[in-house]
């Protein structure tokens, strides 16, 4: 029997669900397969609505398990497996190694002795890293990790001579943990569907075809572009943008369900265009524009009276290259003006959905729907999008909602 | 209060569309991605998006005055990228059926040949028919009924003159309802494309001459060679077999009425002059009858394959009229040829029911023209000529006063 609660992720749900389960009194694991945590929160610009920078919120939370001794927290770690009963789980973690010491918290020496550069994930391969990198300037831990690729190398061995003695530790090998626990929150969050699976959307054959995650990366002041959102073939300011909603969502053929956030995110987006350039032109081809509450729906009334917006009722079917170099033609069918669409633009934006971690790395011992998100059972509570695609407020929400049914869970075992 | 039209929805007509196959319909939820998939689509009027709205509503004049449902060919590539699974495909298919049942009259013909049975036993009751007026002419030729002895030679069954006074009488029953039914679809699609009336009150018809030099020989030209069928997505290679179908009901059309010229015609006025059924093997017609009768097999056959194979892979789907109409014509050709060679082998027990069963095959495939999917050569060649047409009178240039009223010029 355990008292302790695991956590599986630590994004704003995870972190969010730990936390409120900490401050109550229970000692929490709180297990993230990134090298950091915050999640996809981290990799965002600005929150819909109120149009804040998440890093305050982020903060907030970190500042909050700085000072909680009671949650113990792994990074580059997986579950593995999990097995028992509500009240008495056992549960395998596999600790990847970092190859860096707490010390490690400036990664310039490294970075000049390093000389591979591969894609940088966090900004969707839009710039590069090193194979010594600080996830994000604002990455909690703060602490430099070693591509595991070639921590074996001479690279890595020059690394680690460039780095301060002491900094980096290329003998680290993976631990497992196994941790006894009385109840399970999953929140594993999502990840952006792969737009290459909408063959008709043509993604990878189009350099100025990007994802909204994406333009979220570049509008981001620590991002590629520095916070200027560019075509990404010439980066140049893009002057006309089109936004093609429910690319790959309410679809069966994808994902068949709404991802919920993509209609706010390309209204939120559209400020940053708009913002950016008051002369620039915004088409927004959509089947419906999903903005519920009294809050999100007075955005869009915003957006909506700008008149360099349009907005298409059909959803883009097909993209084609543009007559201008670098640029593509969205085609649809406006179903209220009737009659086929082909709007030239400089820039796409494909909306793509949330696909639930669960579609594709499953955990076993946890159960999953068809669509992948997991399915709560007595002592196992998914919360935030590993539940439902939501928002980051709902996400909060779920998570403290998850965090009393796992108290819940511990007391009746206990 | 803003200006609302109310709709008043036909149930009956979306409980058709769905029973005929269309039963995914209220799936749509109208974000119109088979409106841009189709590669047959056009620029102002695409399709299928509207329709299914339609269907779903149950707007049964906007679906009947719609031309559009007549230019798919369902190869289903709006249905594979449908994200809704609502397979728009299959819903045009079921509206199709229904029109075609729409516009045939009487109804009762149209009921009867939409199920196998009905066709089953309208090939048994043409049979029944045969044989009768084949007992009456074997007292005028004093031949044995009803297996003629001596060599196998069909006219001893039944001559030209018989069976010119059964056929011609049933092509024009069906050729007057054809004309109706095309006369009104006519009518109909005017409508739904906003041709206006003429003053009479009638859709616009162009006069025929123009009808025919502008309008239908570019579209028969188009069909002939599938120009359209060939681009539709998935189904390209069923346009093969129904290319090969086509010309060789082409070929025995001009078949037919060559023999009935040289052996009904020159046959009866010089009896003993050798012009006499059957013709002999080497003569060009029979040839070419021999051509177009293993053509007629190998394409429809073809057709089955293909279609097997897609309604297998979930491409369509395949409604009970799709596979009437396939082994109606298939038994044609089959037994047609069954026929031939029994004669030239001379067995006359096998040859005499086989001719007997043919002639009650082509006559129920005559009568299945304007009632059965086979009217889709009837209506879908119509649609070809009206979307030529329509086109000519929006853009003013159809000439004979039918243009529509344009914007008057402003007054300075």
């Amino acid at each position: 029997m355990s008292n302790s609660i695991l956590v599986v992720g630590g994004g704003f749900s995870g972190l969010t669900a730990a936390l409120e389960a900490a401050e109550a009194g229970y000692d929490v694991y709180l297990v993230e397969k990134e090298s950091y945590l915050g999640g996809r929160v981290a990799q965002l610009n600005k929150y819909f609505p109120k149009l804040c920078p998440p890093t305050c919120g982020l903060e907030i939370n970190f500042k909050r398990l700085k000072t909680n001794p009671r949650v113990t927290f792994y990074t580059l770690a997986d579950v593995t497996s999990v097995s028992g009963e509500p009240g008495n789980y056992t549960v395998e973690v596999t600790v990847n190694p970092r190859y860096t010491t707490p010390q490690c918290t400036n990664c310039k020496p490294g970075e000049e002795a390093a000389s591979t550069e591969v894609p940088n994930e966090f900004n969707f391969g839009m710039d590069t890293r090193k194979g010594i990198y600080m996830p994000h300037p604002m990455s909690y831990p703060n602490q430099c990790v070693v591509d595991p690729s070639i921590a074996a190398s001479d690279e890595g061995k020059a690394i680690a001579d460039a780095m301060p003695a002491g900094s980096v530790d290329l003998s680290q090998q993976p631990e497992t943990v196994t941790l006894n626990v009385g109840a399970i929150v999953m929140a594993t969050g999502w990840k952006p569907y792969d737009p290459n699976n909408m063959d008709n959307l043509h993604f990878s054959e189009f350099d100025n075809v990007v994802t909204n995650m994406m333009v979220e990366r570049m509008a981001s002041p620590s991002g590629p572009t520095g916070g200027k959102i560019v075509r990404p073939s010439d980066n140049e300011e893009p002057k006309v943008i089109g936004f093609c909603q429910c690319a790959g969502s309410r679809d069966e053929n994808h994902l068949a369900f709404c991802s919920y956030i993509c209609c706010m995110a390309t209204l939120k987006q559209i400020t940053y265009l708009r913002e950016q350039n008051p002369e620039s032109e915004i088409y927004v081809f959509y089947i419906d524009i999903r903005s519920p509450g009294r809050k999100y729906e007075n955005f869009y009334a915003k957006i909506k009276a700008d008149e360099k917006v349009h907005f298409i009722k059909g959803k883009v079917a097909d993209i084609k290259a543009g007559n201008e170099p670098g640029n593509v033609i969205l085609v649809a069918e406006d179903t209220i003006g009737g009659g086929r669409v082909e709007q030239e633009v400089d820039l796409a934006v494909l909306a793509t959905g949330m696909q639930p971690v669960g579609a594709e790395s499953k955990i076993s011992g946890i159960d999953y729907d068809q669509d992948g998100f997991v399915v709560e059972k007595d002592g196992i509570i998914p919360c935030g999008c590993a539940k439902r695609p939501i928002d980051v407020v709902s996400s909060a929400q779920s998570a403290t909602a998850a965090a009393l049914k796992a108290i819940q869970v511990v007391r009746r075992a206990g | 209060m803003s200006e609302y039209t109310k709709i008043k929805p036909d149930l009956d007509f979306v409980k058709g569309v769905m029973d005929a196959g269309g039963d995914t319909v209220n799936r749509c939820y109208q974000c119109a991605t088979c409106s841009i998939v189709c590669p047959l689509s056009t620029e102002d009027s695409p399709f299928p998006r509207k329709e299914m709205l339609w269907a779903q509503w149950g707007l049964a004049s906007k679906v009947s005055g719609d031309v559009d449902v007549w230019l798919c060919h369902q190869c289903g590539d709006c249905s594979a990228y449908c994200p809704r699974d609502a397979k728009p495909g299959d819903v045009l298919g079921a509206i199709r059926a229904n029109a075609i049942k729409y516009y045939a009259e009487p109804k009762s013909l149209a009921n009867l040949l939409s199920t196998s049975k009905g066709i089953i036993s309208t090939v048994i009751a043409s049979m029944v028919v045969v044989l009768f007026v084949a007992l009456i002419w074997s007292f005028v030729t004093g031949e044995s009924w009803p297996i003629p002895k001596g060599t196998v030679e069909y006219h001893k069954f039944l001559s030209v003159i018989p069976i010119d006074i059964i056929y011609l009488s049933l092509a024009g029953f069906v050729a007057w309802v054809s004309y109706k039914g095309v006369t009104r679809f006519w009518e109909d699609i005017s409508k739904g494309a906003g041709l206006g009336e003429s003053y009479t009150g009638t859709a616009p018809r162009p006069a025929l001459g123009p009808l025919f030099k502008e309008y239908v020989v570019p579209a028969v030209k188009e069909i002939l060679a599938h120009e359209r069928f060939k681009k539709c997505g998935a189904a390209a290679e069923r346009a093969q077999g129904h290319l090969w179908t086509l010309w060789a009901f082409i070929i025995l059309f001009i078949v037919t009425n060559l023999a009935m010229f040289y052996a009904d015609i020159l046959g009866n006025l010089f009896p003993n002059s050798g012009f006499h059924s059957p013709l002999a093997l080497y003569n060009p017609i029979k040839i070419l009858g021999n051509i177009g009768a293993v053509m007629l097999i190998a394409g429809i056959w073809m057709l089955k394959s293909m279609r097997e194979q897609k309604t297998e892979e979930g491409i369509f789907k395949s409604s009970a009229q799709d596979w009437n109409l396939i082994w109606l014509i298939f038994a044609v050709g089959v037994t047609g040829l069954a026929a031939e060679i029994f004669r030239l082998i001379g067995i006359r027990i096998i040859a005499y029911p086989t001719y007997w069963l043919h002639l009650g095959c082509v006559a129920t495939l005559f009568l299945a023209l304007p009632f059965t999917k086979f009217a889709h050569l009837l209506y879908r060649t119509t649609a070809y000529v009206f979307q030529r047409y329509a086109a000519d009178v929006k853009a003013g240039e159809a000439g004979f006063g039918m243009e529509l009223p344009g914007e008057p010029e402003e007054e300075h």
